[in-house]
């Protein structure tokens, strides 16, 4: 059963002290050497949540009562816990793992896992990229330890329980993670974990020993899963913090790169490596997102889309133009990669998209393609969708400027409408004999004589749609022709108590 | 220089040259146009070329611009500049020949948009026709609509093979622009009905040629065309200037 999990092998990281030393790169200024943590009040008290090493040193323990903790440490600093910057800073930290493999995940509260099969071998062998990533997270003031395994729960396990920062062989999972202490091995809720060690199970050894059917009745199916993948006995999932790419290009620049040309230039050469793989591919790309890491661990990512799939270079380009003056290089990037996700065949999957067949048509849908995609950088662009509704707002909807448009409902351009609709209605006063049709109008402070009119039509509101706005009334639309020969769409607003004139819009 | 020149050829490859530079300066018939109306001496509006519009009132500069549009026969793009109130409403734009299928609507925050909007439009081989569309009369918006904005945008059209339209209202002293022609519309009313609309149709400047009219066009919309002389006039024996004079 062991052999039959995925050949696959994982990186578990195990971020510590991850609260502390994310407050330390954000305030450098916090006393070196004094012991610092951070508290949180659950339940009104106030209590220690985690600590650095030097609070730990000093005998401080998570959960211990602030007055306490500050007797003991008197030099103690002290901020509040920031749980979302936590997850934030964890998550920041997955994205930056991806660069040494495009699968990462979470592994709350203060891990990350990396699916580096077949990764490793870039980076000269397992341990040296463990090593490697240990190295740049020091540097970064972020205390980590590491593991490498043939599952990712194993792993993580590991990384926890272990402080050599070891790598195993695959299929040895049950072996290594044995002598593991059960509480950081399975990460077991305390309550659980003190029943276990009043029965004197302590290490995973422990657990393996005992009849299984007997542990599951007194402490869960969930305890036994959590053994099974940890020993490599269950399947572990990896969930990545984002979907993998399904094809990449990237570059390792020598020199951090800071300039624009030299953006550009990296850009460029990128590229044309993803136009050779989507072409041997027989793929267009419809999202290309383009990823930079900085030298101070940052990443940070541009991403564009296309309406139409694409590969080409040139167009590619232009729409990274626009969007490239949000990098912000700082000291300079280390690391450039360009991600295509939704990748499609690319002869069949314009036209089919477009409804459009032949050959020759194809050219101009590509190049109309490529023009909305860019007026979409700068500009707002839709299509016209009609829908089926008598009520003038609602007869268009916006569309999507790449999508067919359907064809319109039957009797949607039949009534006489203005072709410049206000948008918001503006108040008219209207003078005429009693209820009849209007004689005068009054626009904008200035008076007109009505020389024609048309209507009234009377349009109900859609009360099956407007359940959420009961104060739209009925309207009597008229069109009115005045002296100086503008014809103009005006309605009388029939709301209860308060009916009023208001110009909805120009006719031609 | 030590080849010999051939005075005929390097005439021929000058005059050439400049015909290319003036590009829509040269004879204006020869290019294919967008016909407009059939008992008016202008047989229509050239393509590859910008025109612009004044309109004296906004429905009917919007509805003379979109017959326009219509008639090109290809995708279309409606663009519009800042947030003015209306915007132009494809119902009634359908009444005019222009259906929702061939309409592409862009709306720009602020003309320096709208302008590259324009150009990058006009360039696209694929599209037929394109309409900046000046709504209101924003303050400045002569000075942006320059000699050189145009110009661009001119020279983009000749590049892309469209129909470009300029609508604009019909303001005092509306500065020199570089479009090809230069038309005013307004509103004639009737007095038979509110269905098919009447325009005053001027064109008050043309490059390489003279301006004329005024003529009055009656919008058909059952027919879908426009015909010279005043929906109230009869029809068969004036000519356009005589219905109007």
């Amino acid at each position: 059963m062991t052999d039959a999990a995925a050949p696959g092998r994982f990186l578990a990281l195990h971020l510590p002290s991850l609260a502390t030393d994310r407050l330390r790169r954000v305030e450098p200024e916090l006393g070196d050497g004094l012991p610092l943590a951070t508290w949180s009040s659950p339940g009104g008290r106030r209590v220690l949540l985690a600590l650095d090493r030097a609070a730990a040193g000093a005998g401080l323990r998570p959960g211990q009562a602030l007055a306490d903790a500050q007797a003991i440490a008197s030099d103690l600093v002290l901020r509040p816990a920031d749980p979302e910057g936590d997850a934030a800073a964890l998550h920041g930290l997955a994205l930056w793992a991806r660069r040494y493999s495009p699968i990462t995940g979470l592994d709350p509260p203060d891990g990350l896992l990396l699916d580096i099969t077949g990764c490793a071998h870039l980076r000269g062998g397992e341990a040296a990229l463990l090593r490697d990533a240990l190295d740049r997270l020091g540097r970064a003031g972020i205390a980590a330890r590491g593991a490498v395994a043939g599952a990712a729960a194993t792993a993580a396990a590991l990384a926890r329980g272990r402080l050599d920062n070891p790598v195993v062989d695959s299929g040895a999972e049950a072996a290594v993670t044995a002598p593991l202490p059960i509480g950081l091995a399975l990460r077991l809720p305390r309550a659980v974990m003190q029943d276990l060690a009043r029965l004197g199970l302590r290490r995973v050894r422990d657990l393996l020993d005992q009849p299984r059917a007997p542990l599951a009745r007194r402490f869960g199916q969930d305890l036994l899963e959590r053994l099974d993948t940890v020993t490599g006995r269950g399947r572990s999932p990896l969930r990545p913090v984002v979907p993998p790419p399904e094809l990449t290009a990237t570059r390792d620049c020598p020199e951090p790169i800071v300039t624009r040309a030299a953006i550009d230039a990296a850009l460029d050469g990128l590229l044309d490596a993803l136009r050779d793989r989507l072409e041997a591919a027989g793929l267009g790309t419809r999202h290309v997102t383009l990823l930079a890491w900085r030298v101070d661990g940052m990443i940070q990512q541009v991403a564009i889309g296309t309406g139409l799939a694409s590969r080409e270079p040139a167009h590619l380009r232009r729409l990274f133009d626009e969007r490239l003056g949000r990098l912000e290089p700082g000291l300079g990037f280390e690391r450039m990669a360009l991600e295509a996700r939704a990748t499609e065949r690319m002869a069949a999957g314009i036209q089919a998209r477009l409804g459009l067949g032949g050959r020759d048509e194809g050219a101009g849908t590509a190049a109309l393609a490529e023009v909305i995609d860019r007026l979409r950088q700068r500009v707002a662009v839709h299509r016209v969708l009609p829908v089926a509704s008598h009520w003038p707002e609602r007869s268009v909807a916006a569309l999507d400027p790449h999508d067919a448009v359907p064809a319109a409902p039957a009797g949607w351009a039949a009534q006489p409408r203005p072709v410049l609709l206000l948008r918001r209605p503006a108040p008219l006063e209207v003078a005429g004999p009693g209820d009849g049709p209007p004689a005068l109008l009054r626009l904008h402070g200035a008076a007109h004589r009505i020389r024609q009119v048309a209507g009234p039509a009377r349009l109900e509101p859609e009360w099956w749609r407007d359940r959420a706005r009961p104060e739209r009334a009925r309207r009597d639309y008229y069109r009115v022709e005045l002296a100086s020969g503008i014809r103009l769409w005006i309605f009388l607003d029939r709301a209860e108590g308060a009916p009023r004139w208001l110009l909805h819009g120009h006719l031609a | 220089m030590n080849v010999p020149l051939d005075r005929e050829a390097v005439l021929a490859s000058l005059r050439a040259r400049v015909a290319r530079l003036e590009g829509g300066g040269g004879p204006q018939h020869e290019a294919p146009v967008v016909p407009l109306c059939d008992g008016l001496p202008m047989p229509g509006l050239a393509r590859g070329a910008v025109h612009e519009v004044l309109a004296t009132s906004p429905g009917c500069g919007v509805a003379f611009c979109t017959v326009l549009l219509a008639r090109t026969g290809g995708t279309v793009f409606w663009i519009a500049a800042g947030r003015d109130g209306t915007s132009a409403w494809p119902q009634g734009l359908a009444a005019f020949g222009l259906t929702p299928a061939r309409l592409i609507l862009v709306r720009a925050e602020g003309w320096v948009d709208a302008l590259w909007a324009m150009e990058e439009v006009l360039r696209c081989p694929t599209v037929t026709g394109a309409l900046l569309a000046v709504t209101g009369s924003p303050p400045g918006i002569d000075a942006r609509l320059d000699l050189t904005a145009t110009r661009r945008l001119q020279l983009a059209a000749e590049a892309g093979g469209a129909l470009g339209l300029l609508l604009r209202p019909d303001t005092v002293a509306a500065a020199p622009t570089a479009a090809s022609t230069r038309w005013r519309i307004g509103s004639l009313g009737g007095e038979n009905g509110l269905d098919d609309p009447c325009w005053r149709l001027e064109l008050l400047r043309m490059r390489g040629g003279r301006p004329g009219g005024p003529w009055a066009v009656t919008w058909r919309a059952a027919e879908g065309r426009l015909e010279p002389g005043r929906c109230d006039t009869d029809r068969a024996g004036s000519t356009a200037r005589e219905a109007l004079a």
